[in-house]
């Protein structure tokens, strides 16, 4: 055995450690991981320790997970899989899947057999410190349940105490947050592009607010738009090409979509109310977005490429009177959006082939911002973000070293 | 100043407006759908939709307007509306006489909205406001163009706390003066 290699264990149940600071150890470091389905007898493993992951065919808590394992990646692997809400780590032998590996300097090799041990991948992740084990977990997840995983993605949000919150990039885990603005002035409304390289956001540095563009990589910072009145709440297209947002350079706020170098820009809307927080479908044809043209804000979708009169605007009826920034799912399938019932916020979602909606949330939010499997949100409450899973309607908290959290955004 | 004489003085002040303003945007909807009325009228349901665009961007910093001068008369909403209610009326006939006899300021129309709801409606909400505002005043004899507006969703609440005597203090638009440089 290779001396480096250290037993994985499991503590059954214990509390939930999914964000247990565990470090990326820079030496040889190999893991081990079971994953399997809950049901099926694993097989029996003797050479080899590790962490069992099972998918449950519903819903269900994961096992806890021990925080003092030795090994950084197999944690992080782990606390992604259970973060799925479809896989849990589970005891040697019981599972399904074996899931085994190495970490080193140039990122994480990673193995995926099934139980009879045939090969399901074999793959070398090359992303820098946690993320090549982020994205074994996403390798596994997309093996296993056949949803891609979010578990690479990247989160935007703002951050911070009112009048002066800034723009924080974090890892899904809520790990490595860090501000990318210092303005000390109010920034908001941040949208990541689909591979989370650029990110667009208001910001009222110039004392109005208006659009800049971020290029994460280089970290330069264009003004993209900045009309009389607001310019405000950019969403990307899904081929990054193009921004909706809103306007009021023409009276009341209007939804405009324009390209990314400020040009060529299109007139969506032309109401009596105030149209905001636009979002692509996946095909980039159709955009809905909030409109209180009707008397209290409803969701509307219209075409992407011309303009809309009042009565050429579909409208999503939730049975809500009080419906705000929609988020279409990747997938094309879903609308979730922010509602007031009660005189609270909740998370809500319309199905767009059926036309119903429902509500998924009990305990408040808003603000929510699909994750690349169509089945996960992002969501904001009360300066706390969490991901809740849209099937089983489980939420849990995205911990963050930083307070005053909300309008996340996730690439996809 | 009747209904009659206040349609073709916001007409003409709007082209005028028009004319000197972001010459980029060849959409330019000028006359605004309420053909004068005041915001709490019947709303004329012709013309274009829009309102009265803003003003372009003046010659000073935002965050220099003098809010104190007319500290009395912010001007308060209900939840979700930018109508201004008929008590709220008062304010802005008190802020159009103080205008008229005070030459060389213009009038920063900062709309805010209470922290509920989601910050983009509200940064919509607030902007609604604030050119509701704007609007009426117009109405009132006031040149659009020394009229500048913006909002600030709810981002800068007038008092923090989670109370409804709280939000009703932050759904507001204060009128601040700021002399602009030439």
């Amino acid at each position: 055995m290779n001396p480096c290699r250290m037993a994985v264990h499991l503590i059954f149940p214990s509390h939930l450690n999914l964000l247990a600071n565990v470090k990326l150890l820079s030496t040889c470091l190999p893991l081990i991981l079971l994953v399997g389905l809950s049901g099926f007898p694993g097989p029996q493993l003797h050479a080899q320790q590790g962490v069992v992951v099972s998918v449950p065919t519903l819903p269900r808590v994961g096992v806890s997970i021990s925080g003092a394992l030795g090994s950084g990646v197999t944690e992080i692997v782990s606390a992604d899989l259970k973060r799925t809400g479809m896989i849990s780590p589970v005891s040697s032998g019981s599972g399904d899947y074996l899931a085994s590996g190495e970490a080193g300097e140039s990122g994480v090799t990673g193995r995926l057999v099934n139980k009879s041990g045939a090969a399901i991948f074999n793959q070398t992740f090359t992303g820098k410190g946690r993320l090549a084990a982020h994205q074994f977990a996403d390798a596994i997840t997309q093996a296993v349940t056949n949803l891609p995983g979010f578990a690479a993605s990247r989160l935007a949000f703002v951050a911070g105490p009112t009048r002066t919150q800034e723009l924080y990039l974090a890892d899904m885990d809520g790990f490595n947050a860090r501000a990318i603005t210092h303005d000390g002035t109010i920034s908001a409304s941040p949208s990541l592009n689909r591979d989370g390289t650029k990110l667009a956001y208001t910001s009222y540095k110039s004392g109005y607010p208006d659009i800049y563009l971020i290029d994460l990589a280089s970290g330069n910072r264009t003004r993209i738009a900045f009309f009389p009145g607001i310019n405000t709440g950019p969403s990307f297209s899904p081929d990054g090409s193009r921004i909706a947002l809103t306007l009021s350079k023409d009276g009341n706020p209007e939804i405009y979509t324009m390209s990314t170098d400020g040009g060529s820009l299109t007139r969506i809307t032309r109401t009596r109310g105030a149209e905001t927080s636009p979002s692509w479908s996946p095909t980039g044809d159709r955009l809905v977005y909030s409109s209180d043209d009707r008397g209290s804000p409803q969701l509307f979708i219209s075409s992407a490429s011309s303009t809309a009169e009042s009565s050429d605007m579909d409208h999503l009826v939730t049975g809500n009177s009080y419906c705000t920034k929609p988020d279409w799912s990747p997938d094309g399938k879903w609308i979730a959006f922010t509602t007031r019932v009660g005189g609270q916020f909740q998370i809500g979602v319309f199905d767009v082939a059926n036309r119903t909606a429902q509500l998924i949330t009990t305990s408040g939010g808003q603000d929510p911002a699909w994750t690349r499997d169509s089945r996960h949100l992002v969501y904001a409450n009360n300066g706390h973000l969490y991901l809740l899973d849209t099937v089983s309607r489980q939420s849990l908290p995205i911990e963050m070293s930083v307070s005053g959290c909300g309008e996340p955004t996730v690439s996809r | 100043m009747n209904n009659k004489c206040r349609i073709p003085l916001l007409i003409a002040l709007t082209f005028a407006l028009a004319a000197c303003e972001d010459t980029k945007d060849k959409n330019y909807t000028g006359m605004g759908d309420n053909g004068g009325a005041l915001p709490g009228d019947t709303v004329n349901p012709g013309g274009d939709v829009n309102g009265i665009p803003p003003s372009a961007r003046g010659n000073f910093n935002p965050n220099d307007a003098d809010y104190q001068t007319l500290a009395s008369d912010t001007v308060y909403f209900d939840f979700d509306k930018s109508t201004i209610g008929g008590a709220e009326r008062g304010k802005l006939q008190a802020v159009s006489e103080w205008f008229k006899s005070n030459p060389g300021h213009s009038l920063f129309l900062a709309g805010h909205a209470d922290k509920r709801g989601t910050p983009e409606y509200n940064r919509a909400l607030g902007e609604r406001r604030a050119l509701a505002v704007r609007e009426y005043l117009v109405g009132l004899g006031l040149p659009a163009g020394s009229l500048y507006t913006n909002s600030y969703g709810s981002d800068r609440p007038a008092v923090d706390g989670d109370t409804e005597e709280a939000y009703a203090k932050n759904r507001r638009v204060e009128i601040g003066v700021i002399v602009q440089k030439p």
